[in-house]
């Protein structure tokens, strides 16, 4: 009997030929992708020109955003071609594409990219622009790299914890827990009320474990000293063996990540998890209690001590210009679009996320939403970038770290070998 | 609809023992027999559809629910507030419709092009016999190992300088490398099926090669080479690494766009994409059912006959 | 298997020369246009990519720099094995289990049910929906904290309490397994089914009355019909599930703790997420030299045994 000719042995007996060829060619192969691109050129003055954004594809975001093109391509006669990835390949496809020389005009960055992009040389440098701008300074901040300004500052915001205040009521919470200690016992009191309620969805999953990071600082860890990554010392094994406890005592779940916790605030399960600030809107929405949203409140993260410093990390985004064609509309575009008070406003009462410019967090419709400016005033103020953020294996870097994390948290290894791995693994990917 | 292709009453006739079995006792065993297959089928099909086809259920429920509903724990197995805005909203989304048209356009000329060369290809490996042949034909099948992404970083930069980046032919050529191995080595099966003596009598007849293959090899062949397309198309259907990387919005397939309407920053939108999901592959579904006969002669031609 | 292989022909057939090609000549002209696309886009791409295993080179910049045998002994002293094995479990499982159970379908829709037809179009499916968007389905049926597996299995007093099917070792390659189970079981079926058909139904019925219980009828008759199809879609799916991405990629990312992790999706994490060019090219040829070293151990075997073929 035959396998359409070929058979099972036939068939196996291939590969090796296969594969014997490929390789027996590779000798030969010196032709190697070129990888570079060759268009730096082109009209930097022409009118119209490219904006990539992840948020340009995005059922939630992509209305508003049209909204300022279709106005600006009105205004200025001119056409915008709009360009997105999907969020999670929005990196690695913009690298690409850049590299190869397909991404030119505005483009659209997560801060903690800034630097992966701003390291392949192809974005102009801002400096005077911004000057223009009337931006905060912890906005421009968000936007330099290695002393230039690549980005305009859009949104500026950060990552904090968010409490459910009628679940804290309930369990008979009456502040904020400001230390470490006293959130623990938080937790272990909302634990009580049954009912299989996770007290801190806190990530678990690689995608978000970064969200690690603040409290490895809160236990004392600085992440990275002089270039030397400091992970691995005594306080970031004190913060992960926390950690695992929470886990271990199901105070914080597994499989979790941002998404998942905030269907678990949703759900009046969680009374706490970490969030952007714009989290509260894309929580509350999709939540069945209607008063959710009046019950989430900003918390400053627990310290170890009290009297230190609440950490938290900077998060937001920002417009870059890639040098070349389209390049001058292109930034009076990006510049119009974050800096332009009635544009910003606009934005914010669409999307909840807070402008970075003074003027701009002024009006009358940010400043008197409440909860903008406690996160502002809790969280925001004492947010600091990730350090790790300089190096363009930043993401890498995120994940080495988290997956090391995991395997304490699913009991593969122990904290103490975990982190000194994670640093070895973080101290490889900064040299390379 | 479908009637079975190859022994179309294979089972009902077992229903009538034929005339010539022999003795009562035999008989009796037989219907015996019968009820216990037909509680076995039953189970399989009962147990196997469970599995097969509760995901799809619960696409549909999820569909159908407003994005409250959908985080509730525990779940509403069967939705109560039946919502149909989720596929109303899809009206509204016009790139969707795009995103669509391009994964039909591109998905279809990949089968295309695959059978195209793959008949080609196949016929001369199968009616042939030449120095080299053997080793080509394991590198064909062996191509198929390989992870895309090695192919990815290439491909990339030999589009780009070709200027090919964002159009279906950039689609259409990955996807090919996934396509034309399989489709090479289906259809040498099938033309392995047709006998030998027919070419040698087409060649008394004096038919040139060319039109042997054309006239009397083709049409023979012609439900292997539409299984073999059906199989590329699905192929290209679902391909997401290559659509995302070569191709932007105008020309994006659904796969990749699904994923970048719906899975966001800030929240996956289950609902949505699960009505997405349903409406883009119905069509899809429905020309398989019709089609599925072609998938079954064509694909078995070559391996159960021999 | 080759018991009944086509007949070798072992002379070209000269006789019909009606072009003025020789056969040979001929031969090679049809598969010129395959050959030529074969060459541009998969055998270039793949050399060129796995010469790019012996430089460190980032996927962002331009450049790079020679380093021999670094990049290959970075997985070797690391990960290799374990990517290995997980490989090698997920290529069997997820061909092996769908096997299964798309052959214990097509028997049952074979045995002469009503409506057969119209159920084997049901159960494609599946297969047809975009594989990107079957992996999120099961991602959100197996979600940790409000999957409505867990749902389902709460509600009837299995478990007590959420199962993070995502998230532990062990659940997380089952789940994908699953998930990859479901999307190729219908095409399985589908071609083990037409295999079926072609059996006669009076082998059936002469075992029958031979006495042979249903097992024994099962391996003496109907196995021996079907083994050639059962081959075509082992290997097809072995082949396939050894590189397969989209699945893993989208429910576990590789994890938890790089549990998942195979070498489709490390490569691809370290090309585009890590931009290691070098090193994701360089596990690709790990690879590779593996496949080289199995078929090299089955070639000997097979030529000692005197195979001609």
């Amino acid at each position: 009997m035959t396998t359409s000719g070929i058979t099972r042995r036939g068939a196996l007996r291939m590969f090796g030929i296969g594969a014997l060829g490929v390789a027996g060619a590779g000798a030969l192969g010196a032709c190697a992708p070129s990888g570079a691109g060759t268009s730096s050129g082109g009209d930097t003055k022409s009118k119209n020109f490219d904006f990539t954004s992840w948020s340009l594809n995005e059922e939630a975001a992509k209305p508003s955003i049209e909204k300022i093109i279709a106005a600006w391509e009105k205004a200025e006669g001119s056409k915008i071609r709009a360009v997105s990835y999907p969020y999670n390949e929005y990196l690695s496809q913009l690298t690409l594409k850049l590299g190869g020389g397909e991404t030119t005009g505005a483009v659209h960055l997560d801060i903690a990219w800034l630097a992966a992009v701003a390291q392949m040389g192809k974005l102009a440098d801002l400096g005077s622009v911004a000057l223009k701008g009337g931006y905060t300074n912890v906005a421009l901040d968000s936007g330099m790299y290695d002393g230039k300004q690549y980005g305009l500052p859009w949104n500026t915001g950060s990552i904090g914890v968010i409490a459910n205040s009628s679940l804290l009521e309930k369990a008979g919470i009456k502040k904020h827990p400001t230390t470490v200690e006293e959130f623990e016992g938080a937790l272990r009191e909302l634990k009580g009320l049954g009912g299989g309620v996770v007290p801190y969805a806190a990530a678990t999953k690689v995608a978000q474990l970064k969200d690690i990071f603040p409290w490895m600082q809160t236990f004392g860890c600085t992440l990275l000293e002089d270039s030397k990554v400091t992970i691995g010392d005594d306080a970031s094994i004190d913060a992960v063996t926390w950690y695992k406890k929470l886990h271990d005592e199901k105070l914080i779940a597994a499989d979790v990540d941002r998404f998942d916790a905030r269907a678990l605030f949703g759900q009046g399960k969680a009374a706490f998890y970490d969030d952007a600030i714009i989290g509260k809107g894309v929580t509350a929405a999709q939540s069945k209690d209607k008063t959710l949203a009046d019950a989430m409140r900003p918390m400053k993260r627990p310290v170890l001590r009290a009297g230190d410093t609440p950490q938290a990390l900077l998060w937001g985004g920002v417009i870059a210009i890639v040098k070349g064609k389209g390049q001058d509309a292109a930034t009076e575009f990006a510049l119009h679009t974050t800096t332009d008070r009635a544009t910003t406003t606009e934005y914010f009462a669409a999307r909840a996320l807070p402008p970075s410019t003074t003027a701009g967090l002024s009006d009358p419709k940010v400043a008197q939403d409440t909860f903008t400016t406690e996160w502002t005033e809790k969280i925001t103020d004492t947010a600091t970038g990730s350090p790790f953020w300089q190096f363009a294996q930043n993401a890498q870097i995120e994940e080495a770290v988290a997956k090391q994390v995991q395997a304490v948290l699913v009991g593969t290894s122990k904290p103490k070998d975990a982190m000194k791995k994670a640093a070895e693994e973080v101290n490889d990917l900064i040299k390379r | 609809m479908t009637s079975t292709t190859s022994t179309p009453l294979a089972g009902t006739d077992r229903l009538r023992p034929s005339a010539t079995s022999a003795g009562r006792t035999s008989r009796r065993r037989m219907r015996k027999d019968l009820l216990r297959s037909r509680i076995a089928a039953w189970t399989a099909i009962v147990v196997i559809g469970a599995f097969g086809m509760l995901p799809v259920y619960w696409l549909l429920a999820t569909a159908l629910s407003s994005p409250e509903q959908t985080f509730q724990f525990p779940p509403k197995l069967i939705p109560t507030d039946i919502t149909f805005s989720n596929f109303t909203a899809l009206a509204e989304n016009d790139q969707l419709i795009t995103y669509l048209v391009n994964s039909l356009i591109v998905a279809s000329i990949t089968a295309v092009l695959s059978v195209v060369v793959a008949t080609y290809m196949g016929y001369s490996f199968s009616k042939f016999r030449y120095r080299g042949r053997r080793s080509l034909m394991h590198m064909v099948l062996a191509s198929q190992m390989f992870p895309q992404a090695l192919l990815l970083v290439t491909l990339y930069a030999v589009f780009s300088s070709f200027g090919l980046l964002n159009t279906y032919t950039a689609l259409v050529l990955s996807f090919t490398t996934f396509t034309m191995p399989l489709c090479v080595w289906m259809l040498k099966g099938i033309f392995d099926t047709i006998p030998d003596a027919l070419l040698e009598a087409a060649s008394i007849d004096g038919a040139s090669r060319w039109r042997t293959l054309h006239s009397i090899v083709a049409p023979l062949a012609a439900p292997g080479m539409i299984a073999a397309g059906l199989f590329a198309f699905v192929r290209g259907w679902n391909d997401f690494i290559f659509a995302v990387t070569l191709a932007d919005k105008e020309k994006q397939t659904l796969p990749p766009g699904l994923v970048s309407t719906y899975i966001g920053e800030f929240q996956t939108a289950w609902p949505e994409l699960m009505a997405a999901s349903l409406v883009v592959s119905a069509p899809v579904v429905v020309a398989f059912m019709f089609l599925q006969r072609y998938l079954v002669g064509g694909m078995t031609a070559g391996s159960v006959k021999s | 298997m080759s018991t009944a292989a086509p007949p070798q022909k072992a002379a070209p057939r000269r006789e019909r020369s009606g072009g003025r090609l020789s056969n040979g000549a001929f031969a090679l002209l049809l598969t010129a246009p395959g050959l030529a696309l074969f060459a541009a886009i998969i055998i270039y791409p793949l050399l060129s990519a796995l010469f790019t295993g012996f430089f460190k080179q980032d996927l962002r910049l331009p450049g790079r720099e020679f380093v021999g045998l670094e990049n290959f002994s970075y997985w070797l002293d690391g990960e290799f094995l374990t990517i290995l094995k997980q490989t090698l479990i997920f290529t069997f499982g997820a061909t092996l289990v769908p096997f299964v159970v798309g052959f214990a379908l097509a028997l049952a829709l074979n045995s002469g049910l009503k409506g057969s037809g119209f159920l084997r179009g049901l159960f494609l499916f599946p297969w047809v929906i975009p594989g990107v968007v079957v992996s999120f389905l099961w991602m959100w049926i197996f979600n940790a904290n409000y999957g409505v597996l867990n749902g389902v299995l709460m509600k009837a007093g299995i478990i007590e309490e959420s199962i993070s099917w995502l998230g532990q070792p062990g659940t997380a390659m089952l789940a994908v397994i699953v998930t990859k189970t479901w999307a190729s079981f219908p095409w399985m079926m589908v071609m083990l089914l037409a295999g079926l058909q072609t059996v006669p139904k009076e082998l059936h019925e002469a075992a029958s009355m031979d006495g042979a219980g249903s097992i024994r009828r099962f391996f003496a008759v109907t196995w021996p019909q079907v083994r050639g199809v059962a081959s075509i879609v082992l290997l097809l799916e072995f082949i396939w599930n050894f590189q397969h991405f989209d699945t893993i990629y989208v429910l576990t990312g590789g994890g938890p703790a790089g549990t998942t992790e195979t070498f489709a999706t490390a490569v691809y994490q370290t090309a585009f997420k890590g931009f290691d060019i070098g090193r994701a090219t360089a596990l690709g040829g790990l690879w590779m030299v593996l496949l080289l070293i199995l078929v090299a151990v089955y070639l000997r075997i097979t030529e000692r045994k005197g195979d001609a073929r």
